[in-house]
């Protein structure tokens, strides 16, 4: 066979190869088995996650997101590494002082009308948001991607509070 | 009549994408029933690209279960963008490659002078001058060099770029069409050689 000869008869063994080639044994088992055992590890983690997730890209939230990265990288800084033992003692101080702040917040506004009628709901919405991140921080406590999410969460509560208490109105 | 054929194909191919995209977006949601219909309907291809790639059965086997156990896991990262035939044997090759890595006989065979050799092949999967069309090719990729069969599979069965092939398996662009330039001058003459 001569290279041209080759070279026209090649894409045609090539349009002859079997496309579906059955393997010898049944591979299904071992597959339904790992996924299977998957499933059973995280579900409830990825619940929490997904929840999470919903509420960082809900569109009104993304205002509040600047303001929580600056805080969040003068905290990074501050604790290059952190250290799985430290981490659990982070998320509580962060709590803490996230109630203080709140509430000290809630005390401040508690004669003002609201701007809208359902903020607490949202308050509540991300109460929840915040209670499923530390959850899955008590699995994973060295996350530092979930750490950021917690303190963004709670600093989504406090800009909410602000925001329809004692909305900035532009100048003109 | 043969406009008639043609819808008829138009409306079979359709049904047959929306078919699938039902059972991908079961299988996001998690259902197991779903995805073992999915798994039932590429197996077989699947299976085939990781023979091919692999030249060896068992490797191969195990390559797909992982690749399936892959899938599954990544299901939400798939968008919908491209076909997702396109995606599954984008995933079955990285996963046959890695597989192969994992081998004692990958990092061997990074040392040229392992990859000069021919691998011999058994005598059940040994060239029949009656083989048919498409087997007779089989046969002849067994007997490939690694790199070579890789690249061959991968450029000249599922239609990958030089620059494609080269990220997915580490070697660079000019080794990827060198690679391709040996397994065609094998084949040609193994496939002339009757």
């Amino acid at each position: 066979m001569n290279s041209s000869q080759f070279d026209t008869q090649l894409p045609d063994e090539i349009a002859h190869l079997k496309h579906d080639v059955a393997p010898k044994r049944d591979l299904w088992p071992g597959i339904e088995l790992a996924i299977s055992r998957q499933n059973s590890e995280k579900p409830h983690l990825n619940r929490m996650l997904e929840h999470v997730k919903q509420w960082f890209f809900a569109p009104q939230m993304s205002i509040a997101m600047g303001v929580a990265v600056t805080g969040l990288l003068l905290v990074v800084a501050n604790n290059q590494q952190i250290e799985p033992q430290k981490s659990s003692g982070l998320v509580s101080q962060l709590t803490a002082q996230h109630l203080q702040q709140k509430n000290i917040l809630l005390a401040s506004f508690e004669r003002q009308p609201a701007l809208t009628v359902n903020w607490q709901q949202q308050i509540e919405e991300l109460d929840q948001a915040a209670e499923a991140i530390r959850k899955a921080l008590e699995h994973e406590p060295d996350n530092l991607a979930l750490l950021k999410m917690l303190q963004q969460v709670y600093q989504q509560q406090i800009e909410l509070i602000e925001v329809v208490h004692a909305p900035k109105w532009t100048q003109i | 009549m043969n406009t008639q054929t043609d819808t008829n194909n138009l409306v079979t191919i359709h049904t047959a994408n929306d078919a699938e995209a039902v059972l991908i977006d079961l299988v996001k949601q998690g259902d197991t029933s779903a995805y073992r219909r999915l798994y039932e309907q590429y197996v077989g291809k699947v299976y085939a690209l990781c023979v091919r790639l692999s030249a060896d059965e068992s490797l191969a086997e195990d390559a797909v279960q992982e690749v399936f156990v892959q899938v599954w896991k990544n299901i939400h990262h798939y968008r919908g963008d491209s076909k997702f035939s396109t995606w599954l044997f984008s995933m079955t090759s990285n996963v046959t490659i890695s597989q192969l890595r994992k081998q004692k006989s990958w990092w061997r065979k990074l040392i040229d002078i392992e990859d000069e050799k021919v691998p011999e092949i058994p005598s059940d999967h040994a060239h029949n001058p009656h083989d048919h069309q498409g087997e007779r090719l089989d046969v002849c990729l067994r007997r490939l060099p690694e790199k070579a069969r890789i690249v061959f599979v991968l450029y000249a069965l599922q239609s990958y770029r030089h620059e494609d092939i080269a990220q997915i398996t580490g070697m660079a662009v000019g080794s990827s069409k060198a690679q391709l330039h040996r397994a065609k001058q094998l084949l040609k003459e193994w496939m002339s050689d009757e």
